[in-house]
Parts: structure tokens; sequence; C-alpha cells
């Protein structure tokens, strides 16, 4: 038997089931499925929903929360003129020094963990920007500035002690302004 | 509506393509759906009967296709071939595991030199009908009468035959031509057979 008498008998059993079809009966139970899968592909978006929107308001108080209790620590308390930060130059801590303890009213203990000789006391934060732009993050930088720069954000310092270097704690935003500073004194115990 | 108007896609499904269609259904469009099914369930329905032999059978493949295309349908990449090519794809899978599941073993087709096979042949082409040659390409082994099907019965190319099958041209076309001298051989058998009955 040759191949073109095999085509052809093929092409005859072609043309004999060109239009075979599937039932009806299986379109219409496709449309059936086709609507019940999209009804649970919609009702699976709502239980998501339910379940995530409680979490979500739980995230948002809590970011709330955190939020507000950082916030004295960046909201200006006593304005000064930003060019008071333009100075500081930065460097690692350095060993404890004599400064003018009797002056700084604001002194209190650093709660953070320290070594534990000697102890770290520091001022509040006092802003360097008026008005300070919205602040998200930034760092602290422990730097080393002559006494004279307590003067500049209202602390008193001894005319003798304007020229003594003294550690301070600089606040730099993201944008790399420095936005508040605070100053270190370090006590032995 | 009649039962033929009401399957009758309308213009404007009927100018969309295949693509176009199946990110419609995606997006959870019924008449979508429906316009690509229509459009597509005869060429699968009538891969799955040619393999199978079975109207049942074909029935459920096609339908398993389309539920597997509502499933797996946006994992669809036109650079790989056409959505026809996957819907071949997937109703030879789940024929092939039909096959599988009813096989029984049939004694590997031999060729063999009959005496007077000419003479036979032409009895072979005034007897055989259409049912007889539909038996043969059934009986063909699946590796053989996929190919077969594909590419005589469906008029695929080779090329995308070979993309269905998922594997190289070469291949298809010894497949077709080992096919072809299965099937003659068969043919040739039974007119044997029905020339002493």
């Amino acid at each position: 038997m040759s191949d073109d008498s095999i085509r052809d008998l093929l092409r005859a059993l072609a043309e004999a089931d060109a239009t075979a079809e599937a039932s009806p009966e299986i379109e219409v139970q496709l449309r059936k499925k086709f609507r019940s899968r999209k009804r649970r592909r919609a009702w699976r978006g709502i239980t998501l929903w339910a379940l995530w929107a409680p979490l979500a308001a739980a995230a948002a108080i809590v970011l709330l929360f955190v939020f507000v209790n950082r916030k004295p620590a960046t909201a200006p308390v006593n304005p000064v003129p930003s060019d008071t930060a333009a100075a500081p130059s930065l460097e690692q801590a350095v060993p404890p020094q004599p400064a003018s303890p009797p002056t700084i009213m604001q002194m209190r203990k650093s709660g953070a963990a320290r070594p534990p000789q000697p102890e770290e006391i520091v001022t509040d934060f006092f802003p360097l920007m008026d008005p300070a732009p919205p602040f998200e993050r930034g760092k602290i930088l422990r730097v080393e500035l002559p006494a004279s720069a307590m003067e500049m954000v209202g602390l008193p310092v001894h005319a003798e002690h304007l020229t003594d270097s003294v550690q301070a704690d600089v606040l730099v935003g993201e944008e790399g302004l420095p936005r508040a500073i605070r100053f270190v004194k370090f006590e032995r115990k | 509506m009649t039962e033929a108007a009401r399957r009758r896609p309308n213009d404007n499904q009927m100018n969309e393509s295949d693509e176009i269609l199946l990110a419609r259904m995606l997006d959870g469009d019924e008449e979508a759906f429906a316009a690509l099914y229509r459009r597509r369930q005869g060429p699968v329905y009538r891969f799955a009967l040619h393999m199978t032999n079975s109207v049942a059978a074909a029935e459920d493949i096609t339908q398993e296709v389309f539920l597997a295309l509502l499933e797996t349908g946006h994992r669809f990449d036109s650079s790989r071939g056409s959505l026809l090519s996957l819907l071949y794809g997937i109703a030879r899978n789940h024929a092939l595991r039909r096959i599988e599941k009813s096989w029984r073993m049939e004694p590997a087709a031999v060729i063999e030199d009959e005496p007077g096979v000419e003479d036979v042949l032409n009895d072979v082409m005034r007897r055989e009908t259409v049912e007889q040659v539909r038996q043969a390409v059934v009986s063909l082994p699946p590796m053989y009468r996929e190919a077969v099907v594909l590419c005589y019965l469906e008029n695929l190319s080779y090329e995308e035959a070979a993309a269905v099958l998922e594997c190289p041209v070469g291949t298809v076309r010894s497949r077709l031509s080992r096919g072809r001298v299965i099937l003659a051989q068969k043919l040739i058998r039974h007119a044997v057979r029905a020339a002493y009955e």
C-alpha cells in the first residue's frame, strides 16, 4: 500500500470527523465551573482582606505609638540657628575629661548601657534647626567640640572653660543635616 | 434564542486573538472564556477522540483541558507556542494517561511481505471504510498515533506537532513514516481477513 493511499484514507477520516464537537453540556458545565471558581476567588479576596485589615490597623497603632514616643527627642525645644552645628568635627568617643558640671542644670543620667567606668551623663537634645523639616530617621554621631558650643544652645559656661573640649552627640538626619545636639559628660563612679 | 445561536460567538469575539480572549478570561470574563472554548473545543475534542476512540473519554478530556486552562492559563507564554498547541499538549497528557490506564498488550506490528499484496491493496482501497481507518489509527501505538492524528487528521505542520509532542521535527517525521507503514499493514490484514470471510 503506497504512502499516497494511506494519506488519502486518513484524509477521508479527517473529512468525516471534521465537524465532530463536544456536546453542548460540556460548555454548560464549564461555564458553571467558571462561575464557581470566580466566586471562590472573590470570596478568598474578601477573606484575605478581613484577615489583613485588623493586622494592618494593629501595625499602624504600634508605629504611631513608636513615633509619638520618639518625638520628644527631635521636637524643637529651644530653637537655635542652624549654623550652630556647622562646626562640629566628627570623631570617635574620647576619654573622660573635666567640664563645667555645676553649670549644666539639665544633666541627667543616661539609661543606655555603657561601659561601667566612667559613667556617661547627657543633657537633653537641643534643636539645631528652626523650623525643623520632617524627620524620619537619622544617626547620632559622637563629636568633640569646644565648650563655647554649649553657650550657643543656651547653656552657661565659665569663661575659663570656653576653650575646653567637650563631648557631644549630634543627631544627623538622613539628608545629612544636623538636627539636634546634646552634650555628654563622663563622671567617675 | 436557539441553541445554535447561543453557541455562536459574536463578531467581536470572533475577531479577537486567542491571547486576548485568554487575558479577558483570566480577568473573569465568562463570555471570553466561552468564545475561546467554542473556537478551540473542536480540534481538542477531535484529537482526544482519535486518540481514545471514545466519545465519553473525548468529552471528559475536552472538559479537563479547559479546566486546566482556567487554572494555569496565566502561565501561558505566547513566545513558546500558540495557545492551540498548549491545549493539544494538555489534551495529549490526559489522553496518554487514559491510554496507559486501559492499556492492553498488543503484539508489536510486524511488517511482512505478503504475496500479491498489490491486488489486496486495490481491494482494500475499495472496501475499507472510514470506520476501518479510524480503528486502524486507534490501534497504533500512542507515540505514532499522536503524530498521525496531529499531522494528518488535524493538519498541523511538522513544527507545530513537534511543539505539542515536545520532540524534534525529525522525530515527528520518522514517527509519521513508521505510523504510515503500520497503518498500511493493519489495513492490509483487515482486507485479507475480510476477503476470507
